[in-house]
């Protein structure tokens, strides 16, 4: 049987179909899930909340899709150790939604930006096995609300969990320790502000979204 | 009406005697009531094309593969393998200037919707603005909302950005460009959808944001020049809402898809008025609509705004009564209503209730189809700007990198989404845009043109400049052009200077469409880009798209290979002499397009040769700034001073037209054979080295260029960094 990968979408996803692409080329099956369903955990063995504008960015980033009935069923995913990955607004939903600690907001620029940059892997995250930690990776960002925010306690804790999953070598938005990705305790929930859809053929511009990719759904 | 109640409607409806004296013994008797606003409407410039159609039909000539030209939407081409591209350009150019980001938001919407209206499914857009120079008043405030408004607006609806050209001058002091292309793909048998309405019985349907009293007459306020009043147009701006088009593109694609439509249309100018006329006078048919019935989300609208409201992201379609549970069913799960507003009737009248009662009845045909036509004055171009060589200051290249003409644009160009969708294989940095179509894996194409450098000294030549530069461009990447878009900017048509100036750059844009076998398909003509009586600079705008059968080997922007040689190509169309930054440029010589056209083909071919790497047409500032723009991170070049560059004063001349191979050394051969005959010019003028630009023995270090063209924006716009 082959694997099967859930893709979430909301009213206003718009990288939905993106990720639908690089889940084909790596050979998998996909599968959307509608915000107003609810799923089977068994069904799947990966799911990915891809990025875009849910809900035009409306009230807050991620707001209102942390709110949506398909949130109920990832949530139980989440729990049962499944993996999770948040791409941007993916990310922006996830910590929304608890699912990841700490919040995205406003670019330091308080411009929109949209940029290939190189990233470091800082720890492993559970099923990121592919991506060693102090790897560099290079991937493209699209994001006017990506600057990673959390208070320093819970930065402590992060860190002695080892949480923070990559980092820009440059800080392109401002964000605390120039975090790009974190994972959840158990490691299975990650998110991640650069898009490794946009990354998946020598004709974007660079192949480093494989492996991100690659090791959540292998 | 008394002579006095005739001349204030004259006033608030923008009609002329002449118009009105037209509109009687159309309808046998004085219009009434809503029938002011209607005809206002739609025989205003924006909507009658008035002054152009005449001249328009100049573009019409016949190809194979245009499926849909004008009169549709947007025009349509076969590309083969099943796959066709829908694109047009379009302006808003008088919104922007009121209110630059709700302006420059809605004329991306604007753009998409009449793509996706057809069926395509929207995969670029690309923006050609002109401002004025950073000095002049408002104008960072107006770059920096232009700027975040199609950001804001493209990001959000999930296409990507993948070109832009952005000119300054200060005839955009007082009316900036703000035009916007977008690109639709169909495949997999899509069907292409069109406005003609059919089929008495069938309904009429509304779908989308609910009309409020935004746009009321805007189609008439963009038909006008700006006085110093402009500033109180502001409530005739449109709100844009990108998040209700991303689900109108969703569900009005499902509803075709699944064949649910007869016929759609957006409410685009003129709102509900030009929508529903225009689909009814196509389609032979009459309509019944109860205005009434039209979701509303101020209540105190009255049946004149109704019509003329142009709030955003509103659609019009028409379809068989059985069908309308599934439509609803569609647009519900996309979160959205759809309603009956009136059904098709036998006649071919339109019938306009409000509330029950009758308050307009008339032949659709009579607004759009004996819209006025007219022939305003203009004199037979003559070649006015070619003067006799004249020696003019040649700009230094540290000079042309620094300046707000030459300088980066990255600034812009990273507030746009550039990948979204997966499928940009080359963003806004480069010349030429490459998006991937998705079933054939082959190549797409996009190129803005029109240089207003070239126009302001001669319409004619800038009219065939407008074609054949991004068609060399596109030939350097190995496309074949297929087709193009226009978006011709004016100013006053009533002034002959002015009217002249657009009939000969349109004849030259046709000619050169026909020599390049690239028909216009789709188009908007802007006219009135006046303010306080000072008109732009004529600024034909085109959007030029290309095919070629892979994405693999394109030619790279830059020199990616230490020590290769470089080759210059030069066609000696026309010499121009002196330079955008000094006061007199000019040209010498003449054109002969027939043949620019044949030499473009070989540039086609020289492009595929296995040989060359990378290319670049030489344009703005000349051979020394476009070997500058080949040069990223640590590759540089050496070229020495010889035929092609008597002294270093010519590393900054402009020609036309100039292209830059770099390759291997056996490249040379394969280009002269190339050029054998053809009265051009091949030259090997240096080679890549690292770490430096040398031109003519003058050394220059790569990193301090770099950081010149890189620091030339926030030099020319200290607040915009």
């Amino acid at each position: 049987m082959k694997k099967t990968v859930g893709i979430l979408r909301f009213l206003g996803t718009n990288c939905d179909r993106d990720v639908w692409q690089s889940v084909e080329a790596l050979g998998l099956e996909a599968q959307w899930l509608w915000f107003e369903d609810q799923f089977r955990c068994e069904d799947f063995t990966a799911f990915i909340v891809p990025g875009g504008f849910s809900y035009g960015d409306y009230l807050r980033c991620g707001a209102l899709a942390a709110k949506a009935p398909v949130m109920s069923s990832l949530r139980e995913a989440a729990a049962k150790g499944y993996p999770v990955l948040g791409i941007c607004n993916g990310f922006q939903i996830l910590t929304e939604a608890g699912l990841l600690p700490g919040a995205l907001v406003r670019n330091e620029s308080r411009k929109f930006i949209d940029k290939w940059v190189e990233l470091k892997i800082a720890n492993l995250a559970g099923w990121a096995t592919a991506l060693r930690s102090g790897e560099t990776l290079r991937l493209p960002v699209a994001h006017g609300e990506g600057r990673f925010y959390v208070e320093d306690d819970e930065l402590k804790r992060m860190h002695d969990q080892g949480q923070v999953w990559m980092t820009y070598v440059e800080n392109i938005n401002g964000s605390v320790e120039a975090i790009a990705g974190v994972s959840n305790r158990s490691k299975n929930v990650c998110g991640m502000m650069p898009h490794p859809e946009r990354a998946m053929f020598s004709w974007m511009g660079g192949e480093d979204g494989r492996s991100v990719l690659n090791s959540l759904l292998r | 009406m008394t002579e006095q109640e005739l001349q204030t409607h004259f006033k608030k409806y923008r009609l002329n005697r002449g118009e009105y004296d037209r509109i009687c013994s159309l309808l046998g008797r004085p219009p009434r009531g809503v029938e002011w606003a209607l005809f206002s409407a739609l025989w205003s410039e924006h909507c009658s094309y008035k002054s152009s159609r005449l001249h328009l039909k100049k573009f019409a000539f016949k190809s194979k593969r245009v499926l849909q030209a004008m009169g549709e939407n947007a025009g349509v081409i076969d590309l083969g393998q099943g796959e066709k591209v829908a694109f047009k350009m379009e302006s808003h150019n008088h919104p922007s200037f009121i209110e630059p980001f709700q302006g420059a938001a809605t004329g991306v919407g604007g753009i998409l919707r009449d793509i996706f209206t057809m069926g395509a499914r929207p995969i670029a857009l690309a923006n050609y603005l002109c401002f004025g120079e950073p000095s002049a008043k408002r104008m960072q405030t107006l770059v920096e909302g232009v700027v975040s408004g199609i950001s804001g607006y493209g990001n959000c609806v999930g296409v990507p950005t993948v070109t832009g050209q952005t000119e300054f001058h200060s005839s955009y002091n007082t009316n900036i460009l703000v035009n916007a292309l977008a690109v639709g793909l169909f495949c997999d048998g899509d069907p292409v959808v069109t406005s003609n309405a059919r089929g008495a019985g069938n309904l009429v349907v509304y779908v989308g944001a609910k009309t409020g009293r935004d746009g009321v007459h805007g189609a008439s306020m963009a038909s006008e020049a700006f006085g110093a009043e402009s500033e109180s147009k502001r409530p005739t701006i449109q709100i844009g809402d990108p998040f209700m088009e991303k689900l109108l593109i969703e569900s009005c694609l499902e509803v075709m898809k699944r064949d649910l439509v007869v016929a759609i249309q957006d409410m685009g100018a003129a709102g509900l008025t030009s929508s529903s006329f225009e689909m009814a006078a196509k389609g032979g048919v009459g309509f019944r609509i109860h205005l009434d019935h039209v979701p509303l989300r101020d209540s105190s609208l009255g049946p004149e705004e109704i019509l003329l409201s142009e709030s955003q992201e509103r659609m019009l379609l028409v379809c068989e009564p059985g069908k309308l549970e599934a439509i609803k069913a569609v647009f519900h799960r996309w979160g959205l209503d759809a309603c009956s507003i009136g059904e098709v009737t036998t006649g071919t009248d339109v019938e306009l209730y409000w509330k029950g009662d009758l308050i307009c009845q008339i032949d659709p045909k009579l607004l759009t189809d004996n819209a006025p036509m007219y022939d305003r004055p203009y004199d037979s171009w003559t070649a006015r700007n070619k003067k006799q060589s004249l020696q003019a200051e040649p700009v230094a290249l540290d000079k042309s990198l620094r300046s707000v003409e030459g300088t980066s644009r990255q600034w812009i160009y990273q507030q746009y989404d550039q990948r979204v969708g997966g499928a940009t294989v080359r963003d806004c940095e480069h010349d030429v845009a490459v998006v991937r179509l998705p079933h054939s894996g082959r190549a797409l194409g996009l190129v803005l043109g029109c240089r207003p450098s070239i126009m302001r000294l001669d319409a004619r030549l800038g009219g065939y400049d407008a074609a054949f530069y991004p068609a060399l461009e596109l030939a350097a990447k190995g496309f074949q052009a297929l087709a193009m878009t226009d978006c011709l900017n004016f100013g006053n048509p009533e002034k002959p200077e002015i009217m002249s100036e657009f009939v000969a750059s349109v004849d030259a844009l046709a000619d050169a469409a026909k020599l390049l076998d690239a028909p216009v398909i789709s188009g908007n003509v802007s006219f009135y880009n006046e303010t306080l009586k000072q008109n732009i600079t004529s600024t034909p705008a085109t959007g030029l798209v290309g095919l070629r059968d892979n994405v693999d080997s394109i030619p790279s922007s830059h020199f990616n290979q230490n020590c290769e040689r470089i080759y210059l190509w030069r066609f000696d169309a026309i010499q121009m002499v002196g330079d955008q930054l000094g006061r007199n440029p000019h040209f010498t010589g003449d054109m002969n397009p027939a043949q620019v056209a044949q030499w473009l083909g070989l540039v086609l071919r020289a492009s595929h040769l296995p040989n060359i790497h990378a290319t670049k047409v030489v344009g703005k500032f000349g051979l020394g700034y476009a070997l500058y723009r080949m040069c990223q991170g640590e590759l540089g070049a050496r070229v020495e001073l010889g035929e092609w560059a008597p002294d270093l004063a010519a590393f900054g001349q402009e020609r036309m037209y100039e292209v830059l191979f770099s390759g291997s050394q056996s490249a040379l051969k394969d280009l002269t054979e190339l050029a054998h005959g053809s009265e051009t010019s091949v030259w090997d003028i240096g080679g890549v080295t690292r770490g430096e630009l040398t031109l003519g023995g003058e050394r220059k270090d790569l990193s301090a260029l770099h950081g010149l063209y890189r620091g030339g924006w926030s030099e020319n716009f200290p607040g915009l960094s």
